[in-house]
């Protein structure tokens, strides 16, 4: 091997310093591109419906576009359009957004589904909340609402005070049509949830079983569908949407949730944030990581040991003391609602000194405590023997179904937003990517531990800057008018990185005090969908502990 | 305690408690724990009284709880499980999995039309007596998202809460509290009434045959259950 | 003087009747002192115990440590509705429960527990007494089955299975390793096999370690431990049950007193287990003092075996079924054979 690091090969529309030439890719693409429109995050390419699988091929294999991040669907006056969110595993600044528009008449749109395995729920999601239909999907049926409602609650024409029947069907067995199991006569088919206790929540598992074994698994999901894309359509921009994203993902991750609205809506009306507004964000982020992951570890050995297990009382302990750390900070203990559009709330608690001291000792605590998962955990030879080689989600696999968080760098993808795609004070901090090659149970598991590791690193360096900062610069706002209207037909995409991956939001303004599209890319949403390729073909318990890996949370699948 | 001195006072006691429940209920007596022996008996003796109290008493203090969540109260909940509140001291911490072994439904959530009817199911398959406390903001009444099109107005609509816990979540503490006053109103023998509530289960062939049965009719059988939300008469 | 023989003689009956009467109440009397003892471990030790393990204080409302809570446990349970959910087996269904209670109960007919001032606690001391309890203890496989299999549920129906796979698994090591104790002893009844434990292994000045078989030889003893682990269905081979993966195994569908039988029936089973290690194992219901209070020590071995089940219920993971097979069978299986094989030739060899 030789010394000097190797050129890195150039996709097509790459330049040398990272960015993207996006008359390049537009070559690339030849006729295929209408138009070009201009989003806040990234190009838009116009394209026909019927070219949507050549043009995201092309863009794949040549470009190196190989993370589709989100689709957007919503409908104008005039048109339904569909916007495909893409980006790049190895460096998701570089984004595309391919937008294509189909008649108002008939909104049928080809499918991107032959290239990335997870538009196949986002175009279900397209379909059932706002109407487009999308040709060549395998799979187009409703996902989040009954199969039997009528219209599409997202498209303009909606009335949400009209009657709806949702049956209640046990027995029959949903998926006698779609499994692909040949001899049925040995089979037993089984519903896992919507109330079971391994299913974190109401995700209601439809499974076909040889023996103890899965043979096929459709996770349904929709049994906590709030509508919050809806909550956050009718609320104005400043003060009435920050109280949702605590909801979206509410296993305390609330801070990591409301940056991504407030960095999305931020660079929308280009709002400035104080440096040291950015440092408590921080902080305030990676005590929420911490207290997500941990009941993350917790609910995991819950599914592994059995429900009296110490280990999820001990998790549960020390999110108590990550709660009072936040309550204190925040004023809450769960939905935290701290952050503002361009800074947080409230400066730190008085008297601060006091609040240092009760951070570093948490700090200080956190090690000692994760050894004794460890011990507990990952090097219990039973717990070896039950999560090792169980649950294999491939690298490819994971990117293909949009993976991101821990169960993405469980498969050995090194993919952190808060490295890749820098916000906050995240740049001016040390501290690691956590990868793991192992692909399974165990895997994720074991970055999660390590990750709240790196998190304590982060939120002591981040105690250090606090402490030292001047006390005539504590700017917790930056000034933001009153009322909020970004111009009309602005749109941008912007994610970070959450307690469970890539959480992003798009928002297109139309000139009001209100989004007009507010559209939420839920990294659990995307992560759930390969459950099925974890599942299949192992026992009951294992994909029981490959959901309990994947750390799922309904409200955020569902939102 | 003599009989004749007593009886007055058990009378009146028992005709508050009646008045109270048919004021709550509009006429009807909630016979939910009537046995055929007190119906034979016509009146409620002495000897029944007592062990009604007794009854009263250990239903009171000890309870199993259904392993069941839904959204972000079930964190709170879990808390209030867990080590630190540790609800279990009162004798309420027993998760059960199956709702045929539970006592008490904690609904922690936003019940959306989709869980609608399996929450009724859940809540039909457990034996009486049961109780139910509706935990936060959403089962109340639908809470911060009262207005999607998708959420269902409040878990009374669809099962009998006895007790109503605020808060969006409300902390473990006012859960233990709930559970509490939910324990001392069974000590005194009040229970929530049992009425018809306005999203019921009912099988398809039964409801009344409009556009949207009409329209459904080839995807749903007649003997399906099915739950009809009227979003319009929701408050 | 023996139980049965002792309320005889105190109600002035001989012969048959005498014999009947006293084998009847000592049995009446037997069969509630361990339900009562199950009756305290279910509703409120199980909870204690891992309340301690997870930083929790449990029940303390009424009684002192909050012991009183078995009264309305108990009479809660029992005055529940009782659900026939649509379509279950009828007889089979309800026979069940009863089934996996009384085996349970059953086998503490044989088993010597020691003294209460003159009186001995044994109802019955058969030749055959060893295996006239692992005979009886292994009935409660069959309830299991029944339970899932006639409850007309999924979740049932996979937890009857796996008890039934889960059984034949242990049933064999646990045995095998049973008759390896029998080989030392020469007997098996049970009197007898507590009675060779008797003596005085070494001497250790004021302190003699007595010639326990769980001393003699601890690699049969952790063998049996953990193939009773498994036979009583506890972490980590709680897999019949369950609770994270197929809600509650073959209970699902139990309620009321159904339930209370079969969570009894688990409790008397894990002191059934506890009665056998310490009959075999761990010199019955010898220890330090007189032998009047023989009955004291066997209290204590049988609570110190549940106590381990609700440590391994809070610390270690539940193994998956295959690999519960395969620990059985491949496992265990050999051990317990190398174990029989090794102490014929030990035996055969000193005697």
């Amino acid at each position: 091997m030789s010394l000097e690091a190797p050129e890195p090969e150039l996709d097509v529309g790459e330049t040398p310093d990272g960015d993207l030439d996006y008359d390049e890719l537009a070559d690339l693409l030849g006729e295929h591109v209408l138009d070009r429109e201009e989003h806040v995050n990234a190009e838009g390419f116009v394209i026909r419906p019927d070219s949507v699988e050549t043009v995201l091929a092309t863009l794949k294999e040549e470009a190196g576009f190989d993370h589709l991040s989100c689709l957007t669907a919503q409908q104008y006056g005039d048109r339904y359009e569909s916007i495909y969110h893409l980006k790049k595993y190895d460096d998701p600044t570089q984004e595309l957004s391919v937008v294509v528009p189909t008649a108002s008449e008939e909104p049928v749109s080809g499918s991107a589904a032959g290239v990335f395995d997870t538009a196949i729920w986002h175009e279900r999601e397209a379909y059932d909340l706002v109407g487009i239909e999308y040709e060549d999907n395998p799979d187009l049926r409703r996902i989040l609402l009954p199969e039997t409602w009528q219209g599409h609650p997202l498209s303009n024409d909606y009335n949400q005070d009209q009657p709806q029947i949702v049956p209640l069907r046990e027995h029959a067995n949903p998926m006698e049509k779609r499994t692909q199991v040949p001899d049925r006569s040995d089979t037993m088919f089984i519903n896992i949830g919507p109330h079971h206790p391994a299913t974190h929540g109401v995700l209601h598992l439809e499974t076909v079983l040889d023996g103890e074994q899965v043979v096929d698994v459709d996770p349904d999901i929709g049994y906590l569908h709030r509508c919050e894309e809806q909550m956050c359509e009718q609320g104005t921009y400043r003060h009435q949407i920050m109280p949702y994203p605590d909801r979206w993902d509410y296993i305390s991750a609330g801070m990591l949730n409301e940056w991504s609205y407030a960095r999305a809506a931020e660079d929308l009306a280009d709002i400035d944030v104080p440096e040291y507004a950015q440092v408590i964000r921080t902080m305030a982020a990676e005590m929420s990581r911490i207290a997500a992951h941990m009941l993350a570890i917790g609910t995991f050995a819950l599914d592994i040991y059995g429900d009296f297990t110490a280990i999820f009382m001990y998790s549960i302990t020390d999110r108590e003391k990550l709660q009072n750390l936040l309550e204190d900070l925040s004023g809450q203990r769960l939905m935290f609602n701290y952050f503002r559009l361009g800074g947080v709330a409230w400066d730190l608690p008085e008297p601060r000194e006091q609040y240092f001291q009760k951070v570093r000792d948490f700090c200080e605590y956190m090690p000692g405590r994760l050894e004794e998962y460890h011990n507990l955990l990952t090097s219990n030879e039973l717990f070896q023997m039950r999560v090792l080689d169980t649950g294999i989600l491939p690298p490819e696999e994971a990117r293909s179904y949009g993976c991101t968080g821990p169960v993405a760098r469980g498969s050995g993808i090194d993919y952190d937003l808060r490295r890749d795609d820098p916000y906050g004070y995240y740049d001016e901090l040390e501290w690691d990517v956590i990868t793991d090659d192992g692909c399974d149970n165990f895997a994720r598991a074991l970055v999660r531990l390590k990750e709240m590791e790196q998190s304590a690193r982060i939120i002591e360096q981040c105690v250090d800057v606090l402490e030292d900062w001047p006390e005539d610069e504590r700017e917790i706002q930056s000034n933001v008018p009153r009322t909020l209207k970004p111009d009309h037909d602005k749109e941008i995409y912007r994610a970070v990185e959450a307690a469970k991956g890539e959480l992003g939001i798009y928002i297109r303004s139309d000139g009001t005090d209100r989004p007009g599209r507010f559209k939420i890319r839920s990294p659990a949403f995307c992560n759930l969908q390969s459950l099925e390729v974890m599942a299949e073909g192992e026992y009951i318990p294992d994909m029981v502990a490959a959901l309990g890996s994947l750390d799922i949370v309904l409200g955020e699948v569902d939102r | 305690m003599s009989k004749e001195q007593s009886e007055p006072e058990l009378h009146d006691t028992l005709e508050q408690a009646q008045s109270k429940q048919d004021a709550r209920m509009g006429g009807g007596v909630d016979d939910r724990f009537n046995s055929k022996l007190r119906q034979a008996f016509g009146s409620t003796p002495f000897i029944l009284t007592k062990f009604d109290k007794f009854m009263n008493w250990v239903r009171g203090n000890s309870m199993f709880m259904l392993l069941f969540g839904i959204a972000c109260c079930s964190i709170e909940m879990m808390h209030t499980y867990a080590t630190k509140h540790d609800l279990d001291r009162f004798g309420a911490g027993v998760p059960r999995a199956s709702p045929r072994q539970a006592d008490v439904i904690i609904v922690p959530g936003t019940i959306v039309s989709k869980f609608g009817p399996r929450l009724k199911r859940v809540y039909d398959q457990m034996p009486e007596p049961k109780f139910v406390v509706s935990m936060g903001s959403c089962t109340i009444s639908g809470g911060p998202f009262q207005e999607g099109y998708n959420v269902v107005k409040g878990a009374e609509e669809i099962i009998p809460c006895d007790i109503h816990v605020p808060g969006c979540p409300p902390r473990p503490e006012a859960l233990i509290y709930g559970v509490l006053k939910l324990q001392e109103g069974i000590r005194a023998g009040e229970s929530a009434p049992v009425t018809v509530k306005p999203y019921e289960l009912e099988q398809f062939g039964d409801l009344d045959d409009d556009a949207l049965v009409r329209k459904l009719a080839s995807e749903i059988d007649e003997d399906d259950l099915v739950m009809r939300y009227n979003w319009a008469d929701s408050p | 003087m023996t139980l049965a023989e002792t309320i005889s003689s105190a109600l002035g009956l001989e012969g048959a009747v005498g014999q009947f009467v006293g084998g009847f109440i000592g049995a009446a009397i037997v069969g509630t002192f361990i339900l009562a003892n199950a009756a305290v471990a279910g509703p409120w030790a199980k909870r204690k115990i891992t309340a301690a393990f997870t930083d929790r204080i449990a029940v303390d409302k009424l009684g002192p440590l909050g012991i009183g809570i078995i009264i309305p446990d108990a009479v809660r349970l029992i005055s529940k509705e009782l659900i026939v959910p649509e379509g279950v087996d009828r007889p089979a269904w309800d026979i069940a429960p009863l089934l996996i209670a009384s085996s349970a109960i059953l086998g503490f007919a044989v088993i010597p527990m020691g003294q209460v001032g003159p009186v001995e606690f044994q109802l019955a001391d058969p030749e055959v007494g060893l295996a006239f309890v692992f005979a009886v203890a292994s009935i409660a496989s069959v309830g299991l089955v029944m339970a899932g299999y006639a409850s007309n549920n999924k979740y049932s129906f996979l937890g009857g299975l796996r008890a039934v796979a889960q059984n034949l698994a242990y049933e064999i090591p646990l045995i095998l390793t049973g008759i390896s104790v029998v080989i030392f002893a020469g007997t098996l009844q049970l009197s007898g096999i507590v009675d060779a434990q008797q003596q005085t292994l070494v001497d250790l000045g004021p302190v003699g370690i007595p010639a326990w078989f769980a001393i003699v030889n601890p690699f049969a003893f952790i063998l049996f431990l953990a193939a009773n682990m498994a036979e009583v269905g506890r972490n980590p081979f709680d897999i019949p049950e369950a609770p994270t993966e197929i809600v509650a195994g073959f209970q699902t569908e139990y309620s009321s007193v159904y339930f209370v039988l079969i969570y009894l029936g688990e409790f008397v089973h894990i002191f059934l287990g506890g009665a056998i290690i310490a009959t075999i194992f761990l010199g019955g219901p010898s220890g330090p003092g007189p032998a009047s209070i023989g009955l004291l020590w066997f209290l204590v071995k049988i609570w110190g075996v549940f106590l381990l089940t609700q440590w391994a219920r809070s610390a270690l993971p539940r193994v998956r079924i295959d690999q519960l097979i395969e620990i059985g069978w491949k496992g265990m299986l050999v051990l317990s054979f190398a174990n029989l094989v090794l102490t014929a030739i030990i035996v055969g060899v000193i005697a």
